[in-house]
């Protein structure tokens, strides 16, 4: 109160105190505020004569019916490591949190874009200073920032997606590609004329390593003397380096495009290709890319983050998630559970512009459907839409149907690396460790020196 | 290795070479004239958002090549202010810009993500004439390009021949080397150097353009990816020469592109794309002495605000 309006306001005395009108408005906004809360909190619970629920005597219509769930909110933020405008993986998390946003009266959701792992373990106090009860980080980086704070508030959920590193109170989660990424290496073998496929890769860790694999062997079971090129760009997001990479592999008589990078120049590169009369194809990546290569983009990996998202949410929401039995859960999921699809844009897993050419193609071989049916020499189309319905995922011609069974995994041997050695024997699979820490490549792919 | 890769690794690296090109000659203006413009990535960012989202809308690449124009230079002058008027510390403005830009674009540009231009709304190469391209070599890197890439050569030459050969060129290069003697000559260093700023933003907002309606006809936020700061080190590199900055840009441009065909061949690029930098890093250290910096041409107030009247 300043000295200037103590002056000009009348002045009252009460009890010996001088106050002006200001102070006693002030006062009396206190008094009902006082008042409020006591005869708030003075005032029954429920009307008295309402019987606890359950319950099996017929309650005054006055009382709440006792069917409404207890109101619950979840409140849960997402933490992305790029921005939300990437065309790719930032981009497919966030519509994916939009989407069981809407889905859900009893969740509310925020997120933070564009964060750096060294930012990570601060933005997660924050979220939670915010009341945020359930965290989701996604990005590799994130894990051992995401664990710490897990560590630090065991009453908060928390899941990592990409990592393996869990808690009681932390899962992880996946959704992973590579069976996507072999029916779309059958198709790169259909197609390709010079009999060389160029892949445009960010980083040579064990995910895209065991992408590219899962490729070169659908080229092989299509075109077994056909060779994959790979050229390792060492950023997620740099369109240019992409490009120069594309370039590069164009030069070299590469007619077949796919990449697992986060920006569409790939398939940018192969439609400018297309514009300027050459034949360059190209298979989409995580996000729909239908429209930077309409007359190119034969196929691709579609990424459905919801299926996940929704799953997990529903679940805390029941309670059959808590703070204390995360320890051992882990969604890896693939097809059969619907977490990705195949196709350059939803729905349409192979553009109508190169069904006629697949279906010109055949190859050797003998499939035998879960319902018994047995396919000889199938085309190459067929053979794509055999192998979805073998990996759990039936394409009905307007929607996906899923079965929750895999009779068929690419990474069935006999498979060998680049220097000729057996690799997977004969009949046996691959399993979620050897998957996970790949570090060779598989016999057909000419690929710079891997670590392991 | 044959001479059809050789020649395509100097076409894609002569395409990605003209962002920096462009972007560099309004760096060396602004540095010419004694500013310091660090947020060459803002800038350029901000272009490339505005640019895409005119082609877009109108369908006009040469429309958004006007707009982003036009963006640049209202972020330059926003350096400009502070540092000229302000004379405020010019790295940090020239870092808040680039900030600026990065999260204004993407605000700007959240709409338009996921959007391809049109063939007719963007830039292709286009061979200029049969006869050229099928040189041997260089044919194709020099003959089979976009509108902007000819346009950046004769920006270059014509920036190089104003700076070298004519009043105006002695007039910038004087308010950057002495402000306070170039006040003292009638020059009004001011104007000066809020017009070189402006320029640099222009060229900036130029270089953003390229990328999205040429390069990448996409709007995909951070685009630029570090372009910016790439042609802050060819400014240096090519010692404030608008004319060593074409070579510069080329060799930048066209080690990066060798770089994957090198893979090929077992090689790792990593080495040969840190070349471009190692030379700059030598040509500062090369420069940190006086007498060095004077023959290297090295702008002496650069970075340094001018007030009138003190000294």
């Amino acid at each position: 109160m300043g000295i200037k309006s103590a002056i000009n306001s009348p002045t009252l005395s009460v009890g010996g105190i001088d106050m002006t009108s200001s102070q006693w408005a002030a006062l009396v906004i206190v008094g009902i505020i006082v008042g409020a809360a006591i005869g708030y909190l003075a005032a029954p619970k429920g009307a008295a004569e309402c019987p606890p629920c359950p319950t099996e005597t017929p309650a005054p219509a006055t009382c709440p019916p006792c069917e409404a769930p207890p109101v619950k909110k979840i409140k849960a933020a997402w933490i992305y490591v790029g921005p939300i405008g990437d065309i790719g993986w930032t981009y497919a998390h966030h519509a994916a949190k939009e989407m069981v946003d809407q889905k859900y009266d009893w969740l509310e959701t925020t997120h933070v874009e564009s964060v750096a792992p060294a930012e990570c373990a601060g933005v997660i106090e924050q979220l939670i200073g915010q009341g945020y009860d359930v965290i989701f980080t996604t990005s590799f980086d994130f894990m051992d920032p995401t664990l710490e704070e897990a560590q630090k508030h065991p009453d908060k959920i928390f899941w990592h997606c990409s990592g393996y590193k869990r808690a009681p109170n932390m899962g992880t989660y996946f959704a992973d590609f590579y069976q996507v990424y072999y029916l779309n290496g059958l198709m790169a073998g259909a197609l390709t004329q010079t009999k060389k496929i160029g892949y445009v890769a960010a980083h040579l860790i064990p995910e895209v390593v065991r992408h590219i694999n899962a490729f070169a062997l659908g080229v092989k079971e299509v075109c077994p003397d056909c060779k994959v090129y790979v050229r390792e760009i060492g950023a997620w997001y740099d369109p240019t380096k992409a490009r120069q990479a594309a370039e590069a592999l164009i030069s070299e008589g590469v007619d077949v495009l796919a990449f697992t990078e986060d920006s569409p120049t790939v398939v940018q590169v192969a439609q400018e290709h297309f514009e300027r009369g050459e034949r360059v194809l190209a298979f989409g990546h995580y996000s729909p890319m239908l429209e930077y290569g309409p007359d190119v983009c034969v196929s691709g990996q579609l990424v459905h983050w919801e299926v996940i998202y929704d799953d997990i949410l529903s679940k805390i929401y029941s309670g059959s998630y808590n703070t204390q039995n995360l320890q051992n859960v882990d969604y890896w999921w693939k097809l059969k559970e619907g977490s990705v699809e195949l196709g350059c844009a939803f729905n349409q897993p192979i553009n109508p512009k190169f069904i006629n050419e697949l279906k010109s193609v055949r190859v050797q071989e003998t499939i035998q459907l879960p319902n018994g049916t047995i396919i000889e020499n199938p085309d190459v189309y067929t053979l794509v839409m055999a192998r979805l319905i073998q990996m759990g995922a039936v394409w009905t011609g307007s929607g996906w149907v899923f079965v929750n069974d895999e009779v068929f995994d690419p990474f069935t041997g006999p498979i060998y690396d680049d220097q000729g050695t057996l690799r997977v024997m004969a009949g046996q699979r691959l399993g979620h460790d050897e998957l996970w820490s790949m570090q060779w490549w598989v016999d057909n792919v000419v690929g710079p020196a891997l670590g392991g | 290795m044959d001479l059809s890769v050789v020649e395509n690794i100097l076409w894609v690296g002569f395409r990605s070479a003209t962002p920096l090109l462009l972007a560099s000659l309004g760096e060396i203006y602004a540095e010419r004239s004694g500013i310091l413009n660090l947020g060459v990535e803002g800038m350029m960012i901000m272009g490339a958002v505005s640019a895409f989202i005119t082609a877009l809308t109108t369908g006009n690449p040469w429309l958004g090549v006007a707009v982003a124009t036009a963006v640049g230079i209202l972020m330059s002058l926003i350096h400009g202010v502070i540092s000229i008027h302000l004379r405020g510390n010019q790295v940090v403005s020239g870092l808040a810009l680039t900030m600026f830009g990065l999260g204004l674009s993407s605000v700007i540009g959240r709409k338009y993500v996921g959007y391809q231009l049109p063939v007719k709304a963007r830039f292709l190469p286009k061979p200029l004439a049969e006869g050229l391209v099928k040189l041997p070599v260089i044919g194709k890197a020099l003959f089979d390009q976009e509108p902007l890439f000819y346009l950046s050569i004769v920006i270059a030459v014509v920036l190089w021949f104003v700076l070298y050969r004519t009043k105006v060129g002695i007039v910038i290069r004087s308010t950057g080397e002495n402000p306070a003697a170039a006040d003292a000559l009638g020059i009004n260093v001011y104007l000066v150097r809020y017009a070189c700023t402006a320029l640099g933003g222009a060229l900036a907002g130029m270089a953003g353009a390229y990328l999205s309606v040429a390069y990448s006809p996409a709007w995909i936020e951070n685009m630029t990816a570090g372009r910016g700061w790439i042609a802050l080190a060819l400014t240096i590199f090519a010692l404030w020469n608008p004319l060593r900055a074409i070579f510069g840009a080329y060799l930048f441009g066209v080690v990066e592109a060798g770089g994957y065909t090198l893979q090929a061949y077992g090689y790792s690029q990593w080495l040969l794309n840190g070349v471009p930098y190692l030379l700059t890093v030598i040509v500062l250290t090369a420069g940190a002495t006086e007498t060095m910096r004077r023959r290297m041409g090295a702008p002496a107030a650069l970075g340094v605000p001018y007030v009138r009247g003190e000294k």
